[in-house]
Order: C-alpha cells, then structure tokens, then sequence
C-alpha cells in the first residue's frame, strides 16, 4: 500500500513532540544552564558575575579535584569489570541449578540489590565496627590488629568496591541469567556429540552468545560507577573526606556546604565530559570486539 | 443566582474569621534524638494551653548539611517555615545568605528577654554586626563524664563526691596511667575516628592554652599553630599510651563507657538522656559529669547553642498577627527551658538555670557553671557545625590523633585548607 512519505513524517514528528519537549525541558536546558553557570562565580541559589574561565583554571589547579578523579578512576577499575566478572560467574553456577532451588538461590544474591544505601551502610559499619564489628577477627588474623577501614585510606576504596559489588550484582547476575537462558540447548547437545569439553564449550558458545549482556553489563557498570557518591559519603563522613573524595561528592561539597554553585558546575562539567567520553570509548572498543 | 452568591459570601465571612481563629506556626528542627521526644512534648503542651489561638506544625529534618540546605533554598523563594532550631555557630554563614530575619528589640521586650537574659558568649554568639538573629534556647558544651564506681576503686573520688586530682596535664595524664594500671580496659573514651568530632575537644583545649582560632584570611595568628599541635598532641598521646582507644567512632565510644569498658568519656551534654534512661532500667552504674578539667592554663569549654531565628521568606514577610504568634511560641520555649534542661543541654535562659529545680537537677547543676568559661565557634562564614573549618580538622586531626601524622603537621594541613577557602 502507497501511503503519503510526507505526511508520515508529520505524522511522527506529531508523535514525538510531547517526549522532545519533555526532554528538552528537563533534560537539555538545565544541561546548558550548568554550562553557562561554570562561567560564573554564583553561590548555591541565585545569579553570580561572569568569571570566565576562571572556575576552570582553578579546577586544573585543585589537588583535590585530582585526587577526586584519581579516586573515581580507581573505583571504577575496581568495581567494573571485577563486578561484571563475578556476576557472570555467580550466573553460570545459578543457571546448572533448577526448580525452586535456583530461585531460591537467585533471590539470595538478588536480595541486597533492593536495599537502600543506608541500610546497606549501617550493615556494614556495623560488621566492621573497630570495637565490636564480627569482620575485625578475620582482619585481625590477616593483619594482626583490629583496622577501621573507614578510616585507614589504602583500605577505603576496596572496601567500598566490595561492598559496592556486593550490595549491586544482584542486577547483573539476573541480566546474565536471562542471556544464558536465552542460548538454544541444542547447540550445547551438538558440541556434545563431537567431543567438546566444557571449556570449550564456554569458550565456543557461551562466552559469544553472552557478549552483547556483557556488552550491556559493564556500559550500565561503567556509567553508575562513574556517578559514585552516596557510599562513599556515608563511609568517609566526619573523617578524611579529602583523601577519599570522589567527584559527585566533591561537587555536593562545593555547591552545598561551600556555597560555591558556579565552581561545583564547572565540576560537573568535567564530570559530564568524561562520562560521555568513556561510554563513546568503551562502546567503540567493544563494537569492534564483538564484531571480530 | 444572586441569592446564591450572596449565600456564599455569607458562608465566606462565617467561615474566614473560624478559620483565622487558630494561628499556625509552621515549625523545622533538626532534633532526632532524645532531645528531640523532649522537644515533640514541649510542642505538645504549647498546643494544649494555646487550643484555639496558636498551634504549632512541627517537622523534624536531617540534622547538619541537608537541614541547612533546605532552609536555604525553602526561604529563598518563600517557601520557610515561620520559625525554625538554628546553631548560633551556624548564624553567620546564614546571614551572608540572607536567610535570616533580625530579632528586633521590640521583639525582645514583647518576649520579656534582653542581653542580660543570657551568658555573655551565647549572647554574642546569635549577633552579627551589632544585629540579633537568633533567641538562645540552650548552650550544649562537652563535658567529661565518669564511672563513680570506677574512680573510686583508684582513689580518684573527692570529699566532694565528685572527681578529683584531674586539674592539670601531667596529673590528668597520671589520673588515666592509674586507672590504666588498676585493670580498666581503657582509662578515656572520645571519638577518635572524626576528627570533625574530637574538633571540640581539641577546640576546648586551645582555649585553655589562652589560644584561639581566628578569621578568614589570617586562621591562626601567632603562636596559635604551636598551641593546637599541642591540643592534638594531649589527645594523640592518650591514644599512643593506649588510655583512649584509637580510630572509635561514636555509637563505639557511648557504648565504651555505658558498659564499664573506660571510666571517663569526653561527649556532648546530649548523651546525658541515655545515661538518665540506663540508669532507672537498672543497668547503669554510678555516673557524673563535670566541666573538662583545666589541663592548661585555664578553664575553658566548646560550646554551641540552640537558638530560635525566623527565616527570611522572600516574597512573603510574615503579617503582624503571624509574628506575634512566633515570638509568643518563642517566649513559651524559653520560659519553659527547664524541662529542656533533662535533654543535658543547658538552658539559655538565666531565669531558669538560677531556680531552684534547675540546681536540684543532677548532673546538670555541676556542670551548668562552665557556661562562665565557654568558647564558641570562630565567627566565620566557614565555622560552625557542619562546616568547612570541622570539615578541615576532621581531614587534618583524624590522621594525627591515630599516629599516622605528628600533630604539627597535621595543624599545617588544616592551616593550608583554611587558607584555601574562598
């Protein structure tokens, strides 16, 4: 059937229009706004004086910004593709189960994706409570005295990655579970019947077949863990903030208890920048995985 | 149709002065602990004898930041509450935002308060400028708190019935080697793991060293830097003598000493309400608090204060009758500060420390005289609770007070962070 091209496109445009401007509204105008507002030195609530580049100078020159990109940087190498792995593995070993057994078993792994972060905090401030914490007598027998972690900076971040993996895998491990579901079993009776061992099995079939959830699972890590802020609020609170920092925080510091709303946009600038950088990056490299 | 809108106009003027009859006053605090059942009660009987005229709509927020951030926002655009709990420390930093209404005179003589009402630094304290923002409602110091039972067995128990030997550095110092060597677990307990916490402490004890912290642009004059170093070092060495536990949060430290663990705790007077409640179930020992003792040169204590201040709503000034309704909730508040008194805190109000319930109530009588010897924040922009300046010592002394940094050291990282603010 010939239908009018034109009046297609009105058509869609028609469509659209509620969600673009929508979007436009809540999404891409504050986004310009922040930009604008890195050029200013305007406190938390109302307008300031255009500064320039000022706020971007000072920003290159911040040792602590540094350090809050330093830290970002190696929470993400720390929790990514660790995370991804260990899902992918705790998904593997789900999926030999069945019946009620492996829903069971799911819903165990599943079940710290759905607390709030708080309480996912005072768990584990609790457990490793310097004077009372269950986890002080492994860490004594590895280390030999009682460590706050909280407050001893080489332990901060891997701390708050393993908590971090801990508290989200559940998510990845149900996405992985699907994509292996998701592989024809008759492919695997195939591979059988000629001799491969599971090794190759995995190698062959499963690891192709589950690229593009892996794909998805570390775009989805990368971008949250970029965005790092409330766990390592609430760990670093009262103590060495500094040393810990990361950039979302730094940037609530700025704006909220600094009063400095021109300086924290221009954080988020450079927070936005490499956001978007990353994600264009790691989607390339991985394209170009998948194809080979 | 005319019949019926004149009906409704009827209705209207039945209905407007009804519904005019009871003033509200919208109330935020910030007070989640056991101050804040106190508070909730107070509330509560301001309802009871005002039923009709004025009623209160308490909410209580997130202590520290958030609170701070709310009020900020809320009252640019006119959206504040009409009277709110607000640090003296944090008054400054409020005013420089606009954020706060002044307190005239009038309104002071309409509440039956003036400067004499209150101690000297609290006072001082809620004024910006030669302008008032704030009525004190309380002064909350730190203090030390003891195991009777536990000073006893050393010796460490006055004629008085209360501690002593303490007053000095080296017999402090002597005092905790004693309790240490009698069997006790520890000898003193403070937070260790927050050096935004220990900050009072460490605050207190540049006091009494005759030192101070200054202002924007010049943070520590003079001999300053050697006198802090100092104030971290008494606390450092406690620590690295093993009298004070080291990196102990502050859940940790209450429960150190609630459980005989150390006889001695360095805390805010708002613990004073756990340790009332432990005691009448039965499972508290003998317990007291006093002033910190002199380790130095002088008497000399942190303190902040509660105080009531009215948000600056942008666009929406409050109508007389309003205002009238706030400063009558206020004038209450602070008459009846001696129930207050049971959360630990001191009232401000002299009227009420001076009778005779107040100083039949224990511990609180003991202690209540440092208010002579007070030391509040530096009044900065950047200081008060919450603020940059704990931000940087809680950065600078957290390292320190654990050993992993010398207390000089540590002071010129704060000093370095202080100068950075701008």
């Amino acid at each position: 059937m010939l239908r009018n091209r034109r009046s297609d496109i009105l058509v869609a445009y028609l469509l659209t229009a509620p969600f673009i401007a929508v979007y436009a509204w809540l999404f891409l105008w504050p986004t310009i706004q922040m930009v604008m507002l890195s050029f200013t030195d305007a406190p938390l609530i109302g307008a300031g004086k255009s500064v320039g580049l000022s706020n971007y100078t000072r920003m290159f020159a911040d040792p602590v910004f540094h350090k809050a990109v330093w830290n970002t940087a190696y929470f993400v190498a720390l929790t990514v593709i660790p995370g991804t792995a260990i899902a992918l593995l705790i998904a593997l070993m789900v999926a030999r189960l069945s019946g009620w057994l492996q829903s069971l078993v799911l819903a165990a792994f599943f079940l710290p994706y759905i607390l709030p972060v708080t309480v996912v905090y005072v768990i584990w401030d609790w457990l490793t409570n310097v004077q009372f914490g269950m986890m002080q007598g492994l860490i004594e027998w590895v280390t030999g005295r009682p460590v706050n972690i909280w407050r001893t900076v080489p332990w901060f971040m891997p701390g708050v990655a393993i908590i971090t993996i801990w508290w989200t895998n559940g998510f990845s491990i149900l996405l992985f579970l699907a994509g292996l579901r998701n592989i024809p079993r008759d492919l695997y009776e195939a591979a059988a019947l000629d001799g491969a061992t599971r090794w190759q099995m995995f190698c062959r079939i499963t690891w192709p077949l589950i690229w593009p959830i892996t794909v998805l699972c570390l775009t989805i890590q990368l971008i949250l863990q970029l965005k790092i802020f409330d766990q390592v609020y609430l760990f670093a609170m009262g103590g060495r903030t500094q040393a810990t920092m990361v950039l979302v925080q730094y940037i609530f510091e700025q704006a909220f208890q600094k009063n400095a709303g021109g300086y924290a946009a221009t954080i988020a600038v450079a927070l936005f920048v490499i956001v978007v950088a990353f994600s264009i990056l790691q989607f390339q490299i991985l394209r170009i995985r998948g194809q080979r | 149709m005319k019949r019926l809108l004149s009906a409704a106009v009827l209705a209207a003027s039945f209905a407007a002065p009804m519904a005019h009859a009871a003033e509200t006053v919208v109330w935020w605090d910030f007070l989640g602990g056991g101050d804040g059942v106190r508070m909730k009660k107070l509330i509560e009987d301001f309802n009871a004898e005002n039923k009709g005229n004025i009623e209160i709509q308490a909410t209580t927020l997130d202590w520290g930041v958030p609170f701070y951030t709310k009020v900020q926002t809320s009252a640019a655009v006119g959206e504040g509450p009409d009277v709110m709990t607000y640090h003296a420390s944090r008054i400054p930093l409020a005013v420089s935002q606009n954020t706060l209404t002044e307190i005239t005179a009038d309104d002071m003589a309409t509440m039956g308060l003036t400067a004499d009402s209150f101690a000297k630094e609290t006072w001082d304290a809620v004024n910006v400028d030669g302008k008032q923002y704030a009525v004190p409602f309380d002064t909350h110091p730190i203090v030390l708190y003891y195991n009777k039972d536990l000073l006893e067995k050393s010796g460490l128990i006055g004629a008085d019935g209360l501690p002593a030997g303490l007053d000095g550095l080296d017999n402090f110092n002597a005092a905790l080697k004693k309790l240490k060597d009698d069997g006790n677990e520890w000898s003193i307990v403070q937070v260790t793991a927050d050096g935004n916490f220990a900050f009072r402490t460490i605050y207190s004890l540049l006091c009494q060293q005759g030192g101070s912290i200054g202002n924007d642009g010049d943070w520590l004059p003079g001999d300053n830097p050697d006198k802090l170093a100092k104030a971290v070092g008494v606390i450092s060495d406690w620590v690295k003598d093993g009298y004070n536990p080291s990196y102990t949060d502050y859940p940790s430290t209450v429960a150190l000493f609630t459980s005989g663990k150390s006889p001695f705790m360095i805390n805010g007077v708002w613990e004073v309400p756990t340790m009332v409640d432990l005691k009448e179930q039965g499972k508290l020992f003998n317990w007291g608090a006093i002033e910190l003792p002199v380790l130095f040169d002088k008497p000399c204590t942190y303190a902040d204060s509660h105080s009531f201040a009215i948000p600056n709503n942008e666009g929406k000034p409050q109508t007389p009758e309003k205002h009238a309704a706030v400063l009558s909730v206020i004038k209450y508040m602070s008459e009846h500060s001696l129930f207050w008194a049971t959360a630990g805190h001191i009232p401000a109000n002299k009227a009420v420390t001076e009778t005779a319930e107040y100083k039949a109530m224990q511990p609180q009588a003991t202690y209540a005289k440092l208010t002579a010897n007070q030391v509040f924040d530096p009044k900065s922009v950047h200081a008060g609770v919450a603020s940059p300046l704990f931000d940087a010592a809680g950065n600078a002394f957290t390292a320190a007070m654990n050993g992993e940094t010398d207390p000089v050291t540590a002071v010129g990282e704060m000093k370095a962070a202080l100068d950075a603010l701008q």
